[in-house]
């Protein structure tokens, strides 16, 4: 009787060790799946910025662009939304903008966006997006 | 070879094609019209890295970029 009980507790601490090493399996694929996309638009991103724009990102996350109809300075920084700042003529915060892609995309592929947005149709690029009170 | 990249779930999508080679040169047109006309905006550069939106295909252009529609965040 003892042995039975035995036996069948193996078997099922076997199948639930299986089912969780399956989900971790899962769990790594999706994990690992997502890093390469995200490493993916930080590339393209980076062979699309101007030297300059790359020095910036480099040393602190986000760069800053010139728009083609207002002349205004915005800074767009590491993020998928909610990550462009208007800057006054002290390079001072002035106010947030927030346009993306209609899909949803990696954080470098958002930032290629509204780079090129900017720096091509400023006025079409604000027309859509929301404003916010920078922090 | 010319690429037209596609902004996509998966970073980006790359097609490569000989712009030599007339039907890949249709292939690329057709998608090039596609994409447009599903709200994606075309990007190339410049030889001194400036962005330049285009809205014809041109067929002497190395780099095509395309990314969605913008919207309201």
């Amino acid at each position: 009787m003892f042995v039975t009980l035995l036996h069948d507790a193996n078997g099922q601490l076997r199948r639930l060790l299986a089912a969780c090493l399956h989900l971790a399996r899962g769990f790594r694929e999706w994990y690992l799946r997502a890093s390469i996309r995200e490493q993916r638009g930080l590339k393209l991103l980076r062979e699309w910025l101007s030297q300059e724009q790359l020095a910036q990102y480099d040393a602190h996350r986000y760069f800053e662009v010139i728009g083609c109809h207002t002349g205004k300075r915005y800074r767009i920084c590491h993020g998928n939304g909610a990550n462009i700042i208007e800057l006054d003529d002290a390079a001072l915060p002035r106010r947030g903008w927030c346009f993306v892609p209609r899909d949803p995309l990696v954080a470098g592929d958002v930032m290629l966006a509204q780079k090129i947005a900017l720096e091509t149709d400023e006025r079409g690029a604000l027309a859509v997006a929301n404003n916010f009170t920078p922090r | 070879m010319a690429t037209q990249i596609i902004m996509d779930l998966n970073g980006d999508t790359r097609h490569n094609f000989d712009a030599k080679d007339v039907k890949a040169l249709l292939e690329a047109e057709r998608r090039f019209k596609a994409l447009t006309d599903a709200g994606f905006t075309a990007a190339t550069r410049t030889a001194s890295g400036e962005s330049v939106v285009t809205r014809a295909f041109d067929p002497t252009v190395e780099e095509t970029l395309f990314f969605p529609r913008l919207v309201g965040g």
